[in-house]
């Protein structure tokens, strides 16, 4: 309970009906436009996103119910499935080691210190700039005569043609995805360790804890809550990840790196199948439903650590 | 102990930028070719800031993105702003109602009602048109989340003292509600600024018109247009990134308390 809320039980209260009614009006009236935004661009969009699912619709003619057709096509569709998996293995590859490296960069940066300050103030950098900016410049970091290939030359790699590349290019991607986001996270994980209270650790050092087994016994489960909120704002980013595959690959070569939100995009208005489009959506939107619920039962587990 | 680590971190820290430096580097890159040196070259970058504003597009292009961006986070900040204040000090009919939808919607993204919401604003006739492209985002379950959360914490007596002294709701919302909402309603201006800064998607899908391109859709089409002058489309990548850059520096601490919203154990 806050504070406010147990003050408020021993406060006096205007109360009668003029004053419940001088709410009701006031709360109305500034409340009006939310109901009427979310009802129009959010309730009735979903409601529709469900009930197109069922029906085949292009973007001329009207809406025809054919059950659960789009769903079944789904099961058949080569595009989807590859989308499907390129999503999955997208996800995995870039929320692990953005969450390892965050955490094995925010451990230390949340130490107090003038330089630390410093450092957390840069380490947003890439994460402030927009994505379609550091899109630009990671493709011509991954041009034939780009950046990258010049770091790997200096250790006597020969140049990768990374965006072209079937095997390459939605690593490509993870690395610019994860470069992208490492910030944000550290950030994140820096104020949760900021925010664990230190007499645990010191209790912990008195009683000769080394360094690695206080951070395995007591950040870690301390931090749970932490990794819990990064963790599921990482895989629901990955899942929705649109912009670096439309304009790094434009989810080429072959399909390599059309993700399942490009895929989704370029159905619904590329071919002008909204019907389709839509089911594709809703199984998105199930998807990350599922695994945030999945994330939230296995961290969370008994306590509200 | 303690100078290793601060040297490792600051290493660290520096590859991480490398890829922000490279951006000035290619922003003066004369030509395909000398794409991998780090040499910058400042009166390149000048001359190809020169060429891009004079050119029709990117100026527009820029403009209109400070149109959508400023749009979205002012009418947010508003609209967000009453009905979070509302949420969370006023009892009104259908409160419990319409947070449950928003609490509900916290849950959807934009790409997943994507069509259905492009064939309401075509319903409306909206499609190439500011409209189309801001009100669709001129509130937010977060934004609105947010705000409540935030208000929730304001002392009920303050409230209560205003009642007493006879003001009316709505003067007491802008008179002691708005100015202690100031945090949470800066958070939420900076962050729908920069996540509209960064709308690549919808605009392409509402937008067909060249003279409504904000800098996404813009700086994506150039990327073919200048036929591969590398310099000057991270040129128009530099220009983009800045004023998101300047805010996040001037905003930092309103930015970071966004950021870590529910992550941290209050």
């Amino acid at each position: 309970m806050t504070l406010a809320a147990r003050l408020d039980r021993t406060a006096p209260t205007v109360s009668g009906r003029g004053q419940r009614w001088a709410e009701a009006r006031a709360g109305s009236l500034l409340a009006l436009p939310a109901a009427v935004y979310f009802l129009v661009f959010w309730v009735v969009p979903f409601a529709g996103a469900v009930y197109l699912s069922f029906t085949s619709y292009e973007l001329a003619g009207v809406p025809e119910w054919t059950g659960l057709d789009n769903y079944r096509r789904m099961l058949d569709d080569p595009g989807f499935w590859n989308s499907a998996e390129v999503t999955a293995v997208f996800t995995v590859a870039s929320v692990v080691p953005s969450i390892v490296l965050g955490l094995a960069i925010a451990v230390p940066l949340s130490k107090p210190g003038r330089l630390n300050g410093v450092l957390r103030a840069l380490v947003l950098i890439p994460a402030a700039m927009p994505l379609v900016a550091t899109s630009t410049v990671w493709s011509a970091i991954f041009a034939d005569h780009g950046l990258a290939n010049t770091l790997i030359g200096l250790v006597g790699i020969e140049p990768k043609p990374w965006l072209t590349d079937e095997g390459l290019a939605l690593w490509a991607l993870v690395v610019m995805t994860t470069w992208k986001h490492l910030g944000l996270f550290v950030i994140i994980l820096t104020a949760g360790l900021q925010g664990l209270p230190s007499e645990v650790f010191e209790a912990a050092a008195l009683d000769g804890a080394g360094p690695l087994r206080a951070f395995a016994r007591i950040t870690l489960p301390l931090l749970r809550r932490t990794l819990l909120f990064v963790l599921v704002i990482a895989v629901i980013g990955a899942m929705q990840s649109f912009v670096p595959a439309f304009l790094l690959t434009k989810g080429g070569p072959a399909g390599a790196t059309e993700v399942l939100p490009l895929y989704l995009w370029a159905t619904g208005f590329g071919f002008e199948r909204m019907g389709y489009a839509s089911a594709i959506a809703m199984v998105l939107l199930v998807a990350m439903l599922a695994l945030s619920l999945l994330q939230f039962g296995v961290l969370k587990g008994g306590d509200d650590g | 102990m303690r100078a290793l680590r601060g040297t490792l971190l600051s290493l660290v820290v520096l590859v991480m930028l490398l890829p922000v430096y490279a951006m000035f580097a290619l922003s003066s890159a004369s030509d395909a070719t000398d794409l991998g040196g780090l040499a910058f070259d400042a009166s390149q970058l000048g001359e190809h800031l020169s060429q891009l504003f004079a050119e029709g597009g990117f100026p527009l292009y820029l403009r209109n993105s400070m149109i959508l961006s400023l749009g979205v986070a002012l009418l947010e900040v508003v609209f967000s702003g009453a009905a979070g204040y509302a949420l969370a000090q006023l009892t009104f009919p259908g409160r419990r109602m319409l947070f449950a939808v928003v609490v509900g919607t916290l849950s959807l993204s934009p790409i997943v009602v994507l069509v259905p919401m492009y064939l309401v604003v075509r319903q409306l006739g909206w499609i190439d048109s500011f409209q189309g492209m801001i009100v669709p985002f001129m509130m937010s379950a977060f934004g609105v989340f947010l705000v409540r959360q935030f208000a929730l914490s304001v002392p009920r007596e303050l409230l209560l003292s205003a009642r007493v002294d006879g003001a009316g709701e709505l003067l007491i919302f802008l008179r002691v509600g708005v100015p202690l909402l100031r945090p949470a309603l800066l958070t939420l201006f900076l962050l729908q600024f920069l996540a509209q800064w960064d709308n690549l998607l919808w605009p392409l899908v509402v937008a067909n018109d060249p003279r409504l391109w904000p800098l996404p859709v813009g700086l994506s089409q150039l990327q073919t247009e200048y036929d591969f002058s590398i310099g000057l489309v991270s040129t128009a990548a530099l220009v983009t990134a800045v004023p998101p850059l300047v805010l996040m520096f001037v905003l930092q601490r309103y930015y970071v308390a966004g950021l870590t919203l529910g992550g941290v154990k209050k």
